[in-house]
């Protein structure tokens, strides 16, 4: 056992925090919110201190224990941290606690609720940091468990439907994962004398020796894992589901960091050890990316779920991620990353919004929703900014995501000589000014809506408004300054991943 | 002395008749019965080869045997006489309930 | 000492836009105040900056003077691009600053009056003003595409914030945000565009600094085809902000808003962005004589149709809007046919095609600030007068002189400015941009001759036309009988309104003799050892654009046809002499109708972007719940159908069940006496 502990403490205070909480319950309950606040903004402490103090990339934070290590096999726990994961977390960490604040009014077995919110944290801290294969697995499956209880014990009412449908889809994509990360440990024993290491660096080391058609093949099953959790269409018709029955903190979390854990597993598992196979699978990559990205916006205009509707441009928004991926091009991986990032903070207050509307106002569908803007104000105002931060408003952290995977996308076009490709993403840039300016045009503006009772509606309260708040001021900030993020992503180049 | 054959035969036998009153007995009773037949049919094999071998583990297994068998009626019974009770029947083919 | 702090000139109003969006409703007026204040702020650091700027060696030398810092760097290594942040000043941008500024202080000072009942509403206002100005300032003083883009986006955001305005709590909010979300979509459409063509410039060029990408020698070893592809798609941009056709449709419609804001879209900001992008890449579009002609094309198009549509309108304001088009118009024909001049200049070495060619330049430049003063006091005016009536219906109104003395006079005179009434404003620049078309029919080569003087013909029939329309406008106004909502009007609107009407009315008379005293060197443009210099040209002090534009006879033409239609928009709509029935059947004939419904456009479009659209979003819906879920959800069933029919299996019976035991264990017999008897192994 070797270095420091402060990420392995990033995932135990959860864990502990989720125990402990667990316990809290009958008249203990209230105090159940007060802890778990309190564990995730522990966590959130230590990512900022990660970020600020040490040097990260000299692998000051790094951990390493042995934990399975006979003969032939060998897994151990590796935890290390750079640049892209140190974003990942931070943006974990940061969303946690915005979820858990803006989650206060939850009473219905509180406990229960808010340890599942911490055992997610447990499993995405571990994906982010985990430098072991199978440790990484085990941690992928981990986030997936409570979500499912998230969804199925206090979702709405085809809970149960958008349970199963999650956690199967996710679980077989993740077999098929685990079949890959197989082959890579086997194929890897050959270099490493026989000993089956499933440790990052093991593998690594062995991956030059990796040769074309294995590459091909294991990029396939790995990239197949990653991208149904992305997710990417065909395989998206989980998250719309996930999504619609989800309680308000469980959307914020499955969209705002889980869904990065596919594009997170492709640029640090396919990207950087299968370079051989990502030259094949680019175009598929790209392809997939403009399919998303078009297919999303196109079917968030026909949707009648607010919530829906944000699903669905999420998929949008990550088909750009998988599209700049497929640039295989500096910028491209930057631009990913940074678009990770930006959807993560954009997408945790559009779902609050939404998420909010259906809870306050009692419902989320929009024919049934109107001028909302002289009765909510600042229900009106909140929409109205993530809706444009959404859509790429310039100023906004959006923005230089968009910005620059087009820019990417323009260069690799360049390259290959065909620049007419370009029409798509501009075209997905229009249609996603579309849909949100038709949902916010028939939900905030018109004539006050008469189909539901409004009477007894009150708009954000403090406490609400202070977790949004928070939220835009970090999209407005990263939209002004965005060397705040891309700045970790150049440190994550430097350390030479790719 | 009695040649090997025999009591194989003659276990198999047993079993046969055993197996072929499971299949075709309605009474549960008799079925019980039956599944006693087909574990002594067991218990005469070992007993055989204990003996042809010299080796007393077989006979090890059949004082083992019994005691399951005792078990198993015991349990058996206490099944019927209960689905008796309730559904005032013994017939095998009346209690098909538990299925699917 | 004032160039270095230009950038406050931004900052400004975006404070005062923080400051009255936080605490707005604790400030008197709502805030307004600040946000006059800030203006005016931004309107003396702009004229002081432009007077030094104007004044210093970097004028008459360079033309230029820029300044950036570095923001921060996308990607890595050899296609790394900076992005900064900084300004640049030439005369365009010091131009536009200051007339940007200094109309919307007015707007702001005329809102305090005329929004004056808004209540709480009054914060959002001002505080999106305020960041409107922003926006336009930003827009021109930018010193790279990149940032340009932001705040020119930063408009389009608050174009449509106010144009929504009344999109809720309001009985037509329906309407209202309808028209918000149609101006933001459309302009965004020309938006994808304008960033496509930064994308293709900066590859092209290494960057997208103004100095950089309008430096002539780097300009004349780009690729030509992808200078053209960049030009076109910037000016897609243009098309989409300026409204020119076929983008026109969103302008019309954003009438909706407060008519401050209209005055504040239609003559300080949003659309004359358009004209400043073409006119600030004026070097770029003159690599390819064809991107011109294209864009000349545009304009004398959209000037003629938009002009057709003002011609039977009864809205006061939508009159306006189309007027505005139609000027529009005008700037890109004079930059198109002028900068069609240049080309060719440029491509045969003919320093005397450059100079007619600049003329289009100096025609759109100078039409741009005349009708920012003019189209601006209309459109106050015809505030004043909707505030006053409560009707935006001219059949309702008449006779409004003598009851609003001030306004009446100040709407006269820019009426007679935007009509190209000799000596207005107006006049100078209007017969400068058909001079300029003409010019470029005489010197174009034979084919393309012909589109020139098409577009001539259009302009002139345009001249005719606006003169009419506004003057229409006018006499149904404020002459004749008081009709119905007239004779109830509340008087001349108060002190706050009524100034800033006084001082654009000045501008908009007088604005145009700027070319007589020395000023004209501000609107030119020149080519000079290879290297672009905007402005900085010693005017010659003087006459000379008076002879150049009285000894053509072609003005006396177009000031005869202003001087017939203004007559007989007298006699049809003063006096009553002439019925204008006669003419269009009473509003039956085809030609009417057609015009009446804007050409058909709004219905295409509606068309086209709901099938293309909704249409299509439909299609994809339906092929994500049936084809894609349904068979997900088909696979679903069929493992629980087939579980369910195996388990059909179990039926309770003992006496199967053991006989499936005994079978198995016979089977399991056979095969292993199978595999001893044919391989002779044993399991």
């Amino acid at each position: 056992m070797s270095g420091s502990l402060i990420v392995p403490l990033i995932i135990l205070i959860p864990l502990i925090g989720a125990i402990i909480t667990m316990f809290l319950s009958g008249s203990k309950a209230r105090y159940a919110w007060i802890v778990s606040t309190a564990v995730a903004a522990a966590d959130l402490v230590l990512c900022v201190f990660m970020m600020v103090v040490g040097d990260y990339a000299a692998g000051d934070y790094d951990f390493c224990a042995s934990w399975i290590d006979t003969a032939g096999l060998k897994m151990s726990l590796i935890f290390t941290v750079d640049g892209l994961s140190i974003l990942m977390l931070f943006l974990t960490a940061f969303l946690e606690v915005l979820v858990m604040v803006f989650s206060y009014k939850e009473r219905d077995q509180a406990n229960k609720f808010f340890a599942l919110l911490l055992l997610i944290e447990v499993g995405l801290m571990g994906v982010y940091t985990a430098a072991d294969y199978f440790l990484f697995y085990i941690m992928w499956e981990i986030t997936l468990i409570p979500m499912y209880f998230l969804i199925s014990w206090y979702g709405g009412p085809r809970r149960h439907y958008s349970a199963i449908k999650f956690f199967i889809y996710t679980h077989v994509a993740s077999l098929v994962m685990l079949i890959g990360i197989f082959a890579l440990a086997f194929e890897a024993a050959a270099v490493n004398g026989g000993v089956v290491d499933f440790s990052f660096e093991a593998i690594k080391h062995a991956a030059g020796f990796f040769d074309e058609v294995f590459q091909v093949v294991v990029f396939g099953l790995l990239f197949f894992g990653f991208l149904v959790k992305m997710p990417a269409v065909p395989f998206h018709t989980w998250l719309p589901d996930a999504h619609t029955e989800a309680p308000t903190a469980g959307s914020v979390l499955l969209a705002g960091v889980m869904l990065k854990m596919g594009s997170y597993g492709i640029i640090r598992i396919n990207l950087e050890v299968l370079p051989l196979g990502a030259a094949d699978w680019q175009w598929v990559l790209i392809i997939m990316g403009i399919l998303a990205a078009v297919y999303g916006a196109y079917a968030c205009i026909a949707q009648r779920d607010l919530k829906k509707m944000v699903a669905y441009s999420s998929i949008s928004h990550m088909g750009l991620v998988m599209m700049a991926m497929g640039f295989l091009s500096d910028i491209g991986i930057q631009f990913a990353v940074f678009q990770m990032f930006a959807h993560g903070l954009i997408s945790a207050m559009l779902f609050m919004v939404c998420g909010w509307a259906g809870h306050s106002v009692g419902t989320r569908e929009i024919p049934l929703l109107g001028g909302l803007a002289s009765k909510l104000p600042k229900f009106a105002g909140m929409m109205m900014f993530c809706f444009m931060a959404s859509l790429g408003l310039p100023g906004l952290i959006g923005f230089w995501g968009e910005f620059g995977i087009i820019f990417g996308f323009y260069e690799f076009l360049v390259d290959e000589n065909m620049i007419y490709l370009l029409v798509f993403s501009l075209l997905s840039l229009l249609l996603t000014a579309g849909y949100y300016l038709w949902a916010m045009q028939r939900t905030l503006f018109g004539d006050l809506t008469e189909k539901i009772d409004l009477s007894h509606v009150h708009d954000f309260n403090r406490v609400e408004m202070v977790c949004l708040c928070v939220l835009a001021a970090a999209i407005v900030a990263y939209g002004l300054w965005p060397d705040l993020a891309l700045s970790f992503i150049d440190t994550y180049y430097l350390i030479g991943v790719i | 002395m009695i040649p090997m054959e025999y009591f194989l035969t003659f276990g198999a036998i047993l079993f046969a008749i055993g197996a072929f009153g499971v299949m075709t007995k309605k009474n549960t009773v008799i079925i019980l019965m039956c599944i006693e037949l087909m574990l002594n049919a067991a218990n005469i094999n070992f007993i055989a080869f204990s003996a042809f071998l010299g080796d007393a583990m077989g006979q090890v297994m059949v004082i083992m045997t019994i005691s399951v068998a005792a078990a198993e009626v015991a349990v058996g019974i206490a099944i019927v006489l209960n689905a008796y009770k309730m559904r005032k029947t013994t017939d095998a083919d009346d209690l098909t309930t538990m299925r699917w | 000492m004032f160039v270095e702090y230009v950038w406050l000139t931004v900052l400004i109003p975006l404070l005062c836009f923080v400051i009255v969006g936080a605490l707005g409703t604790r400030i008197r007026h709502g805030g307004g105040l600040i946000t006059v204040a800030g203006a005016a702020c931004s309107f003396i650091i702009a004229l002081l900056a432009s007077y030094e700027f104007f004044t210093s060696s970097d004028y008459s030398e360079v033309g230029y003077v820029t300044e950036s810092l570095e923001w921060f760097t996308v990607g890595f290594g050899s296609t790394s691009f900076t992005i900064s942040i900084g300004y640049y000043l030439d005369s365009l941008s010091c131009l536009i600053m200051m007339f940007a500024s200094f109309i919307s202080t007015l707007i702001f000072v005329y809102s305090l009056g005329y929004m004056g009942d808004q209540g709480i509403k009054k914060r959002r206002y001002f505080a999106e003003v305020a960041l409107f100005l922003t926006g336009m300032i930003g827009c021109v003083t930018a010193s790279n595409m990149v940032q340009m883009f932001i705040f020119w986006e930063i408009m389009g955001l608050c174009s449509y914030l106010l144009i929504g305005f009344w999109g809720f709590g309001h009985p037509e909010a329906k309407q209202k945000a309808s028209a918000a979300k149609k101006a933001f979509l459309v302009t965004r459409a020309g938006d994808v565009c304008l960033m496509g063509g930064m994308f293709v410039l900066f590859f092209e060029m290494g960057s997208l600094d103004y100095v950089t990408i309008f430096n002539g020698a780097n300009l004349a070893a780009a690729d030509p085809e992808m200078l053209a592809l960049a030009s076109l798609l910037i000016f897609g941009g243009a098309i989409g902000k300026s409204a020119q056709f076929p983008l026109l449709d969103w302008l019309p419609d954003a009438m909706a808003g407060p008519t401050t804001v209209s005055a504040l879209i239609h003559a300080a900001t949003m659309v004359k962005a358009g004209v400043y992008i073409v006119a600030r890449c004026f070097p770029l579009f003159c690599m390819n004589s064809e991107v011109m002609l294209f864009v000349a094309i545009i304009g004398g198009v959209t000037a003629f149709f938009t002009a057709t549509m003002a011609m039977n309108n009864f809205n006061i304001k939508k009159v306006l809007a189309y007027s505005t088009l139609s000027q529009l118009g005008y700037m890109f024909l004079a930059l198109g046919a002028g900068g069609y001049l240049f080309a060719l200049g440029i491509e045969e070495g003919s320093e005397e095609l450059m100079a007619a060619g600049a003329l289009g330049y100096t025609a759109a430049t100078l039409h741009m600030a005349n009708h920012a003063f003019f189209k601006a006091c209309l459109f106050l005016g015809s505030g004043s007068v909707i505030h006053s009536t409560g009707t935006e219906d001219m059949r309702l109104m008449g006779g409004l002189g003598r009851k609003m003395p001030i306004t009446s006079i100040t709407m006269l005179i820019a009426t007679l400015s935007i009509a190209g009434f000799p000596f207005f404003a107006g006049f100078w620049s209007k017969d400068l941009v058909l001079d300029v078309a003409m010019d470029a029919f005489k010197d174009a080569a034979d084919p393309t001759c012909y589109v020139f003087i098409l577009l001539w013909f259009l302009g002139v029939v345009t001249a005719f036309m606006t003169a009419f329309y506004m003057f229409r406008l006018w006499f149904m106004t404020f002459s004749g009988k008081a009709r119905e909502n007239a004779e109830h009007c509340h008087g001349e609107s108060p002190r706050s309104m009524a100034l800033p009407l006084v001082v654009l009315s000045v501008f908009a008379l007088a604005f145009g003799f700027v070319l007589l005293i020395g000023y004209d060197g501000i609107f030119t443009i020149e080519l000079v050892a290879g290297n672009w210099i905007v402005g900085g040209q010693a005017g010659e002090p003087g006459f000379h654009w008076i002879e150049h534009l009285f000894t053509n006879p072609y003005t006396y033409l177009t000031i005869v046809l202003v001087l017939v239609s203004i007559s007989l928009a007298y006699l049809m709509y003063s006096r009553g002499s002439v019925n204008p029935g006669k003419f269009n059947k009473d509003g039956q004939s085809l030609l009417y109708r057609v015009i009446a419904n804007r050409w058909y456009l709004p219905e295409i479009y509606d068309q086209t972007s709901w099938k293309l659209g909704y249409g299509v979003a439909k299609c994809v819906d339906y092929f994500d719940r049936n084809i894609i879920d349904g068979s997900v959800n088909g696979l679903a069933n069929a493992v629980i159908g087939g579980g369910d029919a195996v388990s059909k299996a179990q039926d309770g019976n003992v006496h199967t069940y053991s006989a499936v035991v005994i079978l198995g264990i016979v089977l399991l017999f056979a095969v292993a006496a199978a595999l001893v008897i044919f391989y002779g192994v044993i399991a």
